[in-house]
């Protein structure tokens, strides 16, 4: 798609962190557009999920500003964030592990309905509610595994229920954490198609570490290298970009 | 479902109609039993439902039994009119803000320091109300009495059994009706991962502070009930002791499934009372049951109950029928052993015996399962090892017998479960 027209819907200026003396991030500017798939590439310990943390609130920044549909956002609480409409998934698999896959899904449509504090009446017969959950989890196929324990599914399962459930919250804005780490070439395959799906229409962020899924999904590119973005382009203009060559992608190749 | 149903009306049933027939001491024993049931239930949301496990919960208690203490005198003293059916109301409304303020500080934390802080709150209070007259009465406490209201005079023990059989059924219903409604959902999210229902949008803080108000509001409802029943109230219901003890009859039950602290409570309370009145080691009986119960069973009572009936249908009732029998006598042996060794010990090592054999110069027999034992008699030490010895083998072999049958049963139940979705997943390719 052509985003370069879109308006632009996540704007990061000179975000900073550091933890302690340890300076992790320094100095990320960073723009994403209405309705594109950005990937967020780079090396081990760049500080990619360092990046998540601090827009999604987990983390405050130490300097910049980031700004969500023109609304600041930095320094606001992860459930903040979350209402106004961003939401992540986790490097590590992060769902309700005692709770059934359905109901994974329906604590997340419960926010997005705004449900939080209801203590008067039966989640049984909300039709919306569980209507909703159905679908989304027909939407990342896990229907048939909806009375399972989320700790009883495969881990592939386990990652795409991630996915549904950061849909639930209703997000048009959505970070996904390496959603494809530690999957076979087929489970890869699999998901891939599954985020395109489900993304379809929203904007989406996503840190990846395989190439191929990186310039097989994403618009634009950006590579961050020691919490400085090294470039941002469309897969032609990372690929062909020496700097981005010799930090990053041709010692990939190496291993 | 339906007979879950049916056994809950049952039993309700039997707790109506039963009690007149029994004499006071077993109906104040139920009265005490439904209070506990009441308390561990309540604790319950918290720890087995909210994932906050709480050493403290004793304050919230007490707060509700001195609420109704106060209010009680008043009413007694014509100062206020409030009728003595609803003043449990008056010692949750009370039990509900102390529970949200002290939440509020408590729930900054989790895991050790959670519990620690809630600890030390109650010890706060342990420590404070035997020094405060006005509040707490200084070390006697306070006392007042039941008035008579609606009709009812609340003379009898029996008038006050209905009234805490009411209000527990009550609460219990309503505690469970919570586990169906959103917010109860979203408990059971926030026990199982904090940081993710944060990202989802959810006030973390809030909602721990939420469930550990209401927590504490339904434990002020048994510490009311507690009150109506004594009639008084002392420092001592702010103990630590007090604060064990729902910690033991919720893990005895069973803090995963919403009747298990219920169970747990139900029946180590009415053990309680039938072994306190025959033997001062009652405690250590109670301490092993514990112990036995967190090595054996660790999903307590309640769980094992629940898996008998989840696997109802699969269990090969008729091969277990015998290795359960067996286990049973086992057990029995065993338990017959250790209760002899414990009571004989009691009995020799006790001052009233030493003092007997100083007087005497000789070693009296003494009394244990209405037998004359004597003290250096092999027979008396062959005695328990004859029980304990066959009886440790028999529950080996029994159980052992009992896992396989049961595992046999899990293995074709795995298969079945695993074999489903493949098929489903192929298919939806
Ligand atoms: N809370 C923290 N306190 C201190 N240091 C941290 C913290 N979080 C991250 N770091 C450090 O910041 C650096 C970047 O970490 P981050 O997890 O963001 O890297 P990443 O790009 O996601 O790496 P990976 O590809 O391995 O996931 C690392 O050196 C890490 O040790
Ligand atoms: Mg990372």
């Amino acid at each position: 798609m052509d985003t370069a027209m879109q308006p632009d819907v996540l704007v990061i200026d000179d975000l900073q962190k550091h933890f302690g003396g340890l300076e992790i991030m320094r100095g990320v500017d960073l723009t994403i557009k209405q309705g594109e798939r950005h990937a967020l590439v780079g090396p081990n310990g760049a500080g990619k999920s360092t990046l998540f943390n601090l827009i999604s609130g987990e983390h405050r920044p130490s300097g910049g500003r980031i700004y969500l549909r023109g609304q600041r956002i930095s320094g606001l609480k992860p459930e903040q964030i979350s209402r106004r409409g961003l939401t992540r998934s986790f490097q590590i698999t992060n769902v309700f592990s005692r709770m059934s896959a359905f109901e994974n899904i329906r604590i997340g449509v419960m926010a997005r309905h705004g449900i939080r504090f209801n203590l008067y009446r039966r989640i049984k017969p909300m039709r919306a509610i569980n209507d909703e959950a159905h679908a989304l989890l027909q939407q990342v196929r896990l229907d048939h595994r909806a009375d399972n324990l989320a700790s009883d599914l495969t881990y592939s399962e386990q990652r795409a229920l991630e996915i549904g459930m950061t849909l639930a919250t209703g997000a048009e804005v959505i970070l996904l954490d390496e959603p494809t780490a530690g999957m076979s070439r087929d489970e890869t395959a699999y998901m891939v198609e599954l985020i395109r799906q489900v993304t379809e229409g929203k904007t989406l962020m996503m840190v990846e570490h395989d190439m191929s899924v990186v310039f097989g999904l994403c618009d634009r590119i950006s590579v961050l290298v020691y919490g400085r973005i090294l470039a941002t382009g469309g897969p032609e203009e990372i690929r062909s970009n020496q700097e981005v060559q010799s930090a990053y992608l041709g010692e990939e190749e190496e291993h | 479902m339906r007979y879950a149903l049916i056994a809950i009306l049952a039993l309700l049933a039997l707790l109506i109609i039963a009690p007149p027939l029994l004499g006071t001491g077993w109906q104040y024993a139920l009265i005490n039993a439904l209070i506990a049931a009441l308390f561990a239930a309540a604790f319950n949301l918290l720890v087995g439902q909210g994932g906050m496990l709480s050493f403290g919960h004793a304050a919230y208690f007490g707060v509700g039994a001195f609420t109704v203490i106060h209010l009680m005198q008043s009413v007694e003293y014509g100062d206020i009119p409030f009728p003595t059916v609803l003043l449990p109301l008056a010692g949750a409304a009370v039990s509900l803000l102390c529970g949200a303020l002290a939440g509020f500080f408590a729930t900054m934390r989790s895991g050790v320091y959670f519990a620690l802080v809630t600890l030390a709150l109650a010890e706060l209070l342990h420590s404070l109300a035997p020094h405060w007259d006005e509040m707490f009465g200084g070390e006697a406490g306070l006392s007042s009495m039941r008035m008579p209201s609606l009709g009812f005079t609340f003379g009898s023990t029996l008038e006050v059994y209905y009234l805490t059989l009411s209000w527990v059924v009550i609460c219990i219903g309503l505690l469970y009706a919570y586990t169906r409604t959103p917010f109860g959902r979203l408990t059971l999210a926030l026990r199982d991962n904090e940081q993710r229902i944060r990202f989802m949008g959810f006030n973390a803080h809030g909602t721990k502070i939420v469930v550990f108000a209401i927590s504490a509001m339904f434990s002020g409802v048994a510490g009311s009930l507690m009150a109506i029943s004594n009639e008084t109230a002392n420092y001592s219901v702010f103990s630590t002791q007090v604060s064990a003890l729902v910690v033991l009859h919720t893990f005895v039950g069973g803090s995963t499934i919403f009747f298990g602290p219920i169970v747990g409570a139900c029946v180590l309370s009415l053990f309680t009372f039938v072994v306190s009145g025959v033997t001062h080691s009652w405690m250590l009986y109670q301490g092993i049951i514990f112990v036995l119960v967190m090595l054996f069973a660790p999903k307590g009572i309640g769980g094992v109950i629940q898996a008998h009936i989840e696997q109802r249908h699969a269990l090969p009732w008729k091969r277990l029928a015998a290795p359960y029998a067996l286990a049973t006598l086992a057990g029995l042996m065993v338990a017959c052993a250790t209760v002899f060794v414990v009571q004989s010990l009691e009995i020799v090592l006790s001052r009233e015996y030493a003092a007997a054999v100083a007087r005497t110069g000789e070693y009296a027999p003494y009394t244990v399962f209405a037998r004359e034992w004597q003290v250096f008699h092999p027979f008396t030490w062959l005695f328990p090892v004859l029980l304990l010895v066959p009886g440790l083998y028999l529950l080996r072999r029994a159980f052992a017998r009992i896992q396989t049958l049961w595992d046999k049963d899990d293995d074709d139940d795995n298969g079945d479960i695993a074999a489903a979705p493949r098929e489903l997943m192929e298919g939806g390719h």
